[in-house]
């Protein structure tokens, strides 16, 4: 067995090849971890996404745009890859939720829906993605057919965000329960209210927080 | 104030840097409405393939409003089309659903694969938006000025190859990219030609994709503001540079690009914005087309022109498209407004 200080070693080789966008070094330290018989989902959880965490503060500050985020997330899967199969049941068995996402009808943009989907599943949610360009209806079928208990908007032009307000509608006649979260670069707070969403959030990470927040709510109602 | 000028004019004029002191309030972008739709019968699923439908439509909100400009087209694609795409009309849908049309494939991998037509001016709906701009002028072409809008070379880049693969070459290898934009910053160059001559009075390049939500203002500077400058450099007609999204950063970049006026939306900080390019630039904005002009009550309409009088805009300009839902008596208040504040 391979020491503490060497888990440790190997979750800062994670995380910082997460938001150095370091692909090769993200798998070579994901390998050592595997051939060191060490915890898979301690080091997706406490290396790739900490790093991840990392990205989402530097994008916050503007200190990292898109371009810097997806190469984050190409490290982020690079390592995902080779550490998702050594999962163990019981890990798997923890889901932290179910969650249906998409971009809607009229919008072909899905960065940043692909972006918090990542977070979402390396947090371990259960992620049903529909897409991008997605028919209105279509969430509301797989909110009922998963029993989602979260659903992911986004959109990312003034023209497209409108088809969210419809959605949440239709999603709230069948289910008033579901939370709802909308993103994309037209969503701000006012458009949250009006649409009558449950939340939005500027980055990947902080949806995963946001989300986290919702789900544990819901879950002690 | 008032003069004995046109509207078309008055416009004319702002964009070539004269300021006559009065406020005018237009847009360089979609700007029909629902009411339009009513008063003309036309749907707008219908308009964006039939020249005389666009242009018919195109010219309501001057019409019933007094919308100091008439805009054709209203999509976003008609570039990308244009060098082969596939569009989704969503005829599929039920006619009554405001959606616009979108780039399906995506076809463009690197520079190489980029074709310009030999003929642009009859590839995908280019025929269609000179008809509606030559159809335009002859109906309200001598009272109101007519516009139109291309996508900048960095978003045509956006539209036509995979967004992903795009951004990261950015990052990876910039040359690549930057030969891509000359690409593309020839095709703009081409259809400026092309619009000017069929009648258009200016015409706004739509770089939303290098927004600085999407890209670091250095890489915009290093990258894109190149080619915008050539585009600027060799225009017919007064050219607009929109720019919605995060702005202030790149700001100086835009202001480098020598338009005839900068125009911003309402994520741009205005006073710092005007800090950065000084007094002579023409600036247009910046009011929330959705949620004050659609969302919002006319109280709401009128503290945003306000807000826009206030942080110093020479005309009174929508930040996007303007939402075509918005309501009747939003509208007639904007306009109020605007006089207002002559």
């Amino acid at each position: 067995m391979a020491d503490e200080s060497k888990r440790q070693e190997l979750l800062k080789k994670l995380a910082d090849g997460v938001w150095k966008f370091e692909e090769d070094e993200v798998a070579k330290a994901a390998s050592e971890v595997i051939s060191l018989g060490l915890d898979a989902y301690d080091a997706i959880m406490n290396g790739l996404a900490k790093g991840m965490e990392e990205a989402g503060r530097l994008w916050e500050e503007e200190e990292y745009f898109v371009p810097e985020l997806l190469l984050c997330a190409d490290a982020l899967y690079a390592g995902l890859g080779i550490l998702r199969p050594h999962v163990r049941m019981e890990d798997k068995a923890k889901s932290k939720g179910v969650v249906v996402i998409g971009t809607v009808q009229g919008d072909v943009h899905d960065i940043g829906k692909n972006l918090v989907k990542m977070m979402f599943e390396v947090a371990g949610f259960e992620v049903h993605d529909l897409g991008k360009d997605v028919e209105l209806e279509r969430f509301v079928e797989e909110q009922l057919k998963t029993n989602a208990e979260l659903v992911c908007l986004s959109a990312m032009m003034t023209t497209s965000m409108l088809g969210m307000e419809r959605v949440i509608k239709m999603i709230r006649a069948k289910n008033p329960k579901v939370k709802i979260m909308i993103g994309g670069a037209p969503v701000t707070q006012d458009v949250v209210q009006k649409f009558g969403a449950d939340g939005t959030a500027n980055s990947a990470s902080n949806a995963l927080r946001e989300a986290l927040k919702m789900v544990a709510a819901l879950r002690t109602m | 104030m008032t003069s004995t000028k046109t509207s078309r004019e008055k416009v004319l004029n702002l964009l070539n840097g004269k300021r006559d002191g009065e406020l005018l309030c237009f847009s360089g972008m979609g700007n029909v409405t629902t009411e339009g739709m009513k008063e003309t019968g036309i749907r707008f699923a219908e308009s964006h393939t039939d020249a005389a439908k666009m242009a018919a439509l195109a010219a309501t909100t001057y019409k019933l409003f007094g919308f100091e400009c008439a805009v054709a087209p209203f999509d976003v694609a008609i570039e990308a089309e244009a060098v082969g795409c596939p569009i989704n009309f969503y005829t599929h849908v039920d006619p009554q659903e405001i959606l616009y049309p979108t780039v399906k494939g995506k076809i463009v991998k690197s520079a190489a694969d980029i074709r310009i037509p030999d003929n642009l001016a009859s590839a995908g709906r280019v025929p269609v938006v000179t008809e509606a701009l030559k159809l335009l002028k002859r109906d309200i072409g001598d009272a109101v000025a007519i516009g139109t809008y291309i996508m900048g070379p960095f978003t045509i880049a956006g539209q036509t190859m995979e967004l992903n693969d795009l951004l990261k070459i950015c990052l990876k290898k910039p040359e690549h990219v930057d030969e891509i934009l000359h690409v593309y910053a020839g095709l703009v160059i081409k259809l400026v030609d092309i619009y000017s001559a069929a009648g258009a009075d200016y015409i706004t390049i739509r770089e939303m994709g290098a927004c600085s939500d999407v890209v670091r203002p250095s890489l915009f500077k290093k990258l894109v503001e190149p080619h915008l400058r050539r585009i600027f450099e060799s225009a017919p007609v007064p050219l607009v540079l929109h720019i919605c999204g995060k702005s202030n950063g790149i700001m100086d970049s835009m202001n480098q690009c020598r338009a005839g006026a900068i125009s911003v939306d309402q994520k741009n900080d205005l006073h710092e914005t005007r800090a950065t390019i000084g007094p002579a630039p023409i600036l247009l904005g910046n009011f929330d087309p959705y949620n004050v002009l659609v969302k919002g009550t006319p109280d709401d309409v009128s503290r945003a022109v306000e807000e826009c009088v206030k942080s110093g805009v020479d005309a009174v300009w929508p930040g996007c498209d303007i939402w075509p839902t918005v309501p009747k008596e939003n509208m007639e208040t904007l306009m109020q407004a605007v006089k207002k504040s002559r």
